[in-house]
């Protein structure tokens, strides 16, 4: 059984069809990159995959371990392992990073029947996992991504990732904003994650992010839909000739 | 006759009545203020719908006349405050039983030389003219109606008088008790602050009751600040769900004077804070904030007045609250700068969050401007919380209840986060806490499943 499996996904927003029978399989210890031109439905394939209000599937299910997540909340969706990291990361001022991904860990942690961290336990926890990702004591305690760079949002994203250890991620242009170290921090911080537990799928534009976490499978997203897979020479493959033929093919 | 007037009598009449008995009776300008107070209540009525100030606030609750000027206070023990790192500030207490200085409950310590705290009533025995320049002065009686009914019982209080350029240390604490009398209890209490040149002080108010019972307190305040004088101002009402209390502070402010408010209003079945700010001279730097949390049917109201009559001066405003079941909030704001105020700087943002479809918000910020070199800038928003922060939240595996009141706690601590004195900041939010627990979760929680 496939640890995430879509299956003629069809999903509108604010009534307009965006997602036209996409279907997608992917196994635990896998990678898989998804690639396609701008408004393609990259973003809203990960909102329709965590449940955001607004984004109505008209068809199709998804599977989680077998199980469909439709009839699940967006919260119930991430306790059983979905996370998302955001394109566009979102501020909130007044609640810090530690009180946030305290309460976002006990929450999973509960899910899961183990015990919630005591607060100083947690800052122990959260300080491991934030070295390894160049986050400072003092990102952990400022409010929730609030004036934050481009970069360090996106560097906040693999940090909550780490500290929630999701069964499926999926990484909506984790890699646009980062400069070149800040790269290579965050993919290290993927692949430490990778494991026969875990599926990903990394949205990204650029091959440049698939040297860093290589992918078992690359597809490209056209028009809704999958319009063609294949193994990393993809990725190179379109790095050269760009979308132009998976449009014609549509319009 | 104004409208009202049928209102306004069985007040009036007990005001007469009181007046031969009231301290201070026959010092000559004493009687005339109380005189000038009731001729203007008189005038005005209870305030109605078209007093610029009273649109959207109604005083039909007190129509009746039903409450009865509180006597002696009750020999009532000091109730708990809502919060006990209120209570462990170190600070100068005092503490007013029914607008009455109690003190046996209060501890002010060894106060330092040039600062004086006691009660009015016992200045307008000992010392008369010490008051003459500043009671009735700063507030501007025939546009505060309900200052008028407070003057034409003017009585008693507290007093406080910080000499130039000596500076209090510990804050003042007022603890203000409101306690059933015989039937429901009027309280008419006139607080007076004076501040010298470059004098700082710091002053806590709490509001609270004794028991359960419907008090009507009217509570007016003025504040005089002198060249270079400092006054942090926190207020704190949480008076029983069937009392109504009205504010009214007054405050005069010259050069180069800072005045920092903040009301966080929580109590009382209809709550009014209206603050006057005159900024009299160049370089004040004045700030008006507040929260407020309301349920049930609760009316809060919040009214400011702010006015740069001088150049270069600062003014801001913001006042954020959280309105649930049927509550309504008013938040009416004016910032009034004339045609010599150049480089005003005056800013003023209402925000509330409306957790029920039934809660509503009336806000009317306003600007009047005669002056052309100016910064000012006012806004108002009203909703339910932000879809993409819940979202955020939610897409993390936090609870729907749990993801509100973070956001809601959020919302309000923000505004806690510019009270200058971190226990009483940390005390706010306690209360806070308190109060989403009581009346947000449960309901929320239902709501999302
Ligand atoms: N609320 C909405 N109302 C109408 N159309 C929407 C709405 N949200 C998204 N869309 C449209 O859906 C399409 C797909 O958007 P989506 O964000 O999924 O694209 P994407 O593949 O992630 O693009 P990008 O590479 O630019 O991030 C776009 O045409 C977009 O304009
Ligand atoms: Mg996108």
């Amino acid at each position: 059984m496939a640890l995430l499996e879509i299956r003629n996904l069809h999903a509108t927003v604010d009534g307009k069809q965006i997602l036209n029978g996409l279907d997608l399989k992917i196994d635990t210890g896998e990678v898989h990159a998804i690639m396609g031109p701008n408004g393609s439905g990259k973003s809203t394939l990960s909102y329709v995959l965590t449940g955001r209000d607004g984004y109505e599937l008209t068809d199709g299910d998804i599977l989680f371990d077998g199980v469909s997540l439709l009839e699940m909340e967006p919260d119930e969706r991430a306790r059983e392992g979905v996370f998302l990291a955001f394109q566009y990361p979102v501020e909130i001022p007044g609640v810090t990073n530690m009180t946030f991904l305290r309460t976002a860990v006990n929450a999973v942690r509960e899910h899961r029947g183990e015990m919630p961290f005591d607060p100083m336990d947690f800052v122990k926890y959260a300080r491991e996992k934030a070295t390894d990702l160049n986050v400072s004591d003092d990102m952990l305690r400022r409010p929730v991504n609030t004036g934050f760079s481009g970069g360090e949002k996106k560097r906040m994203e693999i940090l909550q990732m780490a500290a929630l250890e999701p069964r499926v991620a999926i990484l909506d242009e984790t890699d646009s904003g980062l400069d070149i170290d800040a790269l290579k921090v965050v993919a290290d911080g993927v692949n430490a994650m990778r494991s026969d537990e875990r599926g990903m799928l990394v949205i990204t534009h650029y091959q440049r992010l698939l040297d860093y976490i290589v992918p078992d499978h690359v597809h490209v997203l056209a028009n809704g839909r999958i319009v063609k897979s294949g193994d990393k020479a993809l990725a190179l493959e379109l790095e050269k000739k760009g979308y132009a033929e998976f449009l014609e093919q549509a319009a | 006759m104004p409208d009202g007037s049928e209102h306004m009598q069985p007040y009036l009449d007990q005001a007469s009545e009181a007046s031969s008995s009231l301290p201070g009776a026959g010092v000559g300008w004493i009687d005339a203020l109380r005189r000038r107070g009731t001729d203007l209540y008189g005038m005005h009525g209870l305030p109605q719908r078209r007093h610029e100030y009273w649109r959207y606030t109604n005083l039909n609750a007190l129509a009746g006349g039903s409450f009865r000027l509180a006597g002696d206070p009750p020999a009532i023990k000091l109730p708990a405050l809502p919060h006990q790192t209120l209570a462990d500030v170190l600070s100068y207490r005092v503490v007013l039983v029914n607008g009455r200085l109690r003190q046996d409950l209060s501890d002010l310590g060894t106060l330092p030389n040039g600062v004086e705290v006691g009660s009015l009533q016992a200045l307008m025995a000992a010392a008369p003219e010490r008051l003459e320049p500043y009671l009735g002065q700063v507030a501007k009686l025939d546009d505060m109606p309900m200052a008028a009914l407070n003057t034409a019982f003017l009585s008693d209080g507290m007093a406080i008088f910080v000499d130039a350029d000596v500076s209090l240390e510990k804050p003042v604490h007022l603890i203000s008790v409101s306690a059933r009398d015989d039937g429901d209890a009027m309280v008419q209490p006139r607080h007076l602050v004076v501040m010298g040149r470059g004098a700082s002080s710091t002053l806590l108010e709490t509001h609270i009751s004794a028991d359960g019972g419907a008090c009507f307190n009217n509570v007016v305040s003025e504040l005089h600040l002198a060249e270079g004088a400092k006054l942090n101002h926190s207020v704190f009402q949480h008076e029983a769900p069937t009392s109504v209390h009205l504010s009214g502070t007054a405050v005069a402010l010259a050069a180069g004077s800072t005045y920092d408010s903040f009301v966080l209003q929580s109590g009382a079945e209809i709550g009014r804070s209206e603050i006057r700010a005159y900024l009299n001279g160049p370089g004040v730097d004045c700030r008006l904030d507040g929260i407020y949390l309301a349920t049930g049917k609760q009316v809060v109201d919040n009214t400011t007045y702010v006015e740069h009559a001088a150049p270069e001066c600062r003014s801001r405003q913001v006042y954020k609250g959280v309105l649930d079941g049927e509550a309504r909030g008013v938040f009416q704001g004016k910032v009034h700068v004339v045609r010599d105020a150049q480089q005003t700087d005056g800013h003023q943002l209402s925000r509330a969050l409306l957790l029920s479809p039934r809660a509503e918000i009336d806000a009317r910020p306003e600007l009047e401007i005669y002056a052309d070199d100016v910064k000012c800038s006012h806004g108002a928003t009203a909703g339910d919380l932000d879809e993409d922060s819940l979202f955020y939240l939610l897409s993390r595996g936090i609870h729907p209840h749990t993801a509100r009141r973070m956001l809601i706690e959020a919302f309000l601590s923000e505004a806690i986060g510019e009270i200058p004195v971190q226990q009483v900041a940390d005390d706010y939010l306690n209360h806070v806490q308190q109060w989403l627990s009581d009346h947000v979760e449960e309901r929320s929680d239902g709501a999302s499943q």
